[in-house]
């Protein structure tokens, strides 16, 4: 197994708090690896300085071998890291399609941004798989913003996978979602990390037993325990920190 | 229409919008070709440069409309281009008397101010971003006003009347038809270069940006180097319309940089429909029409127009185009929708 995310000693403080401090895990190639922790452990933060959207303190975040530590958001994309959030964040006044395709639209040789959309053939392929592989061939016409929220969580992930990323994070992508739609996303993102590598924050503790190759535990900015779900279920430390008793 | 969801062609929207902007201009187009008839017919000259005049500030209300209809940027200060091609174009033709020499300066004045002005107001977004525009044209009209070389608070007169060669024919500046004709084929091209950037992924990236700003560098594309194309794209349209100022009326004056003329830029956009491109072609028709014939009966006709832009924002929110371009939607989009 090769990792195809490290992090390193990653650190950011938001006016003397420690909101993710000395955390160092790596996301194995095709594995899906976990973050879990109890609200205000830092998990989204966390996202937040592997993506980009925030410059760490210190530390390093290497994506396949090199350093890329601090760099903005839409180069840390162009190499290679596709990203949800928790809070759906999608153009709701586009449509499903064109959501998809402005995604997708990355992917297309850059001497054709200055063509016509219509001749985005790469996109547009690509725009039929992902409508396909996610169940939306009945909604390409909507506006995203008139979707159910468990279509939007959906949408949310497709529009991250859109540009084929080498590793996916995907910020609690069940969230609010009800128990059918909760088992059809988990099984649908167990499919996904066949292809790509799956960096994942969820709340869910049956979702993230079933499907987690390795488990990271974060409690207040640090990293409290690591490893496979079997042997993070069982870790003193994790169960009073994050189930309330040990 | 159930059955075949999967092999159904998806509809493009956005493209489709566009194909019926693009009626509403060739529209637009057989109408001013008309109106030319007439206007040589009845051998008027009035009229005609009233027209002329209205077609080159669509072409200010155009870059207004590539700002706020696809990017959403207010800016307030498009007059800054537009006054800088009409200054650059008048000292060009006193010195060179040129079509192409001048329209080619100010082509790049616009180039090389935008490039420094929208690394300064792309800085910031929203209110601050229509803040920071008006800041910087109203230094440059400030500065026009009080520099005697530009002809200070009086403008520049005198600008020379120029032949346009085009190969096939020349026109005159002073030929109130072939002006006339010339400016509207001008208008039309520059609808044309924004229409199809606009239609493209550079164009949707510029939409996405309006929709979710937030969003789109974790899509992979830099929000700051799109949002500067679009103010530069925006401002050449300005100040190349407005090169066309001064080989209408043959002078320039400080006024063409002011607010006021940025102001109703806005308006034009807005009463015409904002985001259609088309809108404020027709936008500008409407208001020229409008200062004209109200202005000859009181001159009081900014009331009117004050209380015509209120009516319009509060009954046609969308605009004039913006209204009636979803029944050309209908017609040309096979019945989709």
């Amino acid at each position: 197994m090769t990792a195809v995310l490290e992090v390193h000693d990653l650190s950011v403080a938001f006016g003397g708090i420690r909101a993710v401090d000395g955390v160092s895990f790596a996301a194995e190639r095709n594995a899906i690896t976990t973050i879990i922790g109890p609200n205000g452990a830092g998990k989204s933060t966390l996202f937040n300085l592997v993506s980009g959207l925030i410059p760490p303190d210190g530390g390093r975040v290497v994506l396949d071998g090199v350093d890329r530590t601090g760099e903005p958001p839409h180069l840390m994309q162009r190499a290679g890291l596709g990203r949800s959030f928790q809070i759906t964040n999608l153009f709701f006044e586009l449509t499903v399609f064109e959501n998809l395709r402005l995604a997708a639209q990355r992917l297309e040789n850059p001497m054709r941004f200055l063509l016509p959309v219509g001749r985005s053939d790469c996109a547009l392929t690509r725009v039929d798989e992902l409508i396909a592989r996610f169940s939306l061939a009945e909604k390409t016409s909507e506006l995203a913003g008139a979707l159910s929220h468990g279509e939007q969580r959906r949408l949310e992930i497709a529009v991250a996978l859109a540009a084929q990323p080498s590793v996916l994070l995907l910020d609690e992508p069940t969230q609010g979602m009800s128990h059918a739609d909760t088992a059809d996303t988990s099984k649908l993102i167990r499919g996904l990390a066949k292809d790509v590598t799956i960096l994942l924050i969820e709340h869910d503790i049956g979702v993230v037993m079933d499907i987690s190759d390795r488990i990271v535990v974060m409690h207040q900015g640090k990293k409290l325990a690591e490893g496979a779900p079997s042997t993070v279920r069982n870790d003193p430390a994790v169960k009073a920190a994050y189930f309330g008793h040990a | 229409m159930r059955d075949n969801v999967t092999a159904a062609p998806v509809v493009d929207r956005l493209a489709l919008a566009m194909r019926a902007s693009h009626v509403l201009v060739a529209i637009f187009v057989v109408a001013g070709l008309v109106f030319a008839t007439v206007g040589v017919a009845m051998k008027d000259t009035f009229f005609l440069r009233l027209a002329t005049e209205a077609l080159i500030f669509a072409g200010l209300a155009l870059s207004v409309d590539i700002l706020l209809g696809y990017s959403g940027l207010l800016s307030l200060g498009q007059a800054l281009y537009f006054g800088l091609g009409a200054y650059v174009a008048a000292v060009v033709l006193k010195e060179i008397p040129s079509f192409w020499v001048a329209m080619g300066a100010a082509l790049v004045a616009s180039l090389v101010v935008s490039i420094l002005a929208g690394l300064i107001a792309n800085r910031v977004r929203g209110v601050y971003f229509a803040l920071v525009t008006f800041g910087l044209a109203q230094v440059a009209a400030k500065a026009v006003y009080n520099t005697r070389a530009l002809g200070a608070s009086d403008g520049m007169i005198g600008v020379p009347i120029v032949p346009i060669d085009l190969g096939v024919a020349t026109v005159m500046s002073n030929s109130p038809a072939g002006f006339f004709l010339f400016t509207l084929a001008f208008i039309v091209v520059l609808y044309a270069i924004s229409a199809y950037l606009l239609d493209t992924p550079f164009g949707r990236v510029l939409l996405a940006i309006r929709a979710n700003e937030r969003r789109v560098p974790s899509l992979g594309y830099s929000t700051r180097n799109a949002r500067l194309a679009a103010y530069v794209l925006a401002a050449v349209v300005a100040a190349l319309s407005g090169a066309l100022y001064p080989m209408l009326r043959g002078f320039v004056s400080p006024e063409l940089l002011f607010f006021t003329t940025s102001g109703n830029a806005v308006i034009t956009v807005v009463t015409g429909g904002v985001g259609t491109l088309a809108g404020a072609l027709y936008g500008s028709v409407i208001l020229t029409v409008l200062k004209s014939v109200i202005g000859s009966m009181t001159e009081h006709h900014l009331i009117v127009i004050g209380l015509l832009f209120m009516v319009t924002v509060i009954f046609l929110p969308k605009g004039l185009m913006g209204f009636i371009r979803p029944s050309i939607e209908r017609l040309i989009g096979g019945g989709s929708r």
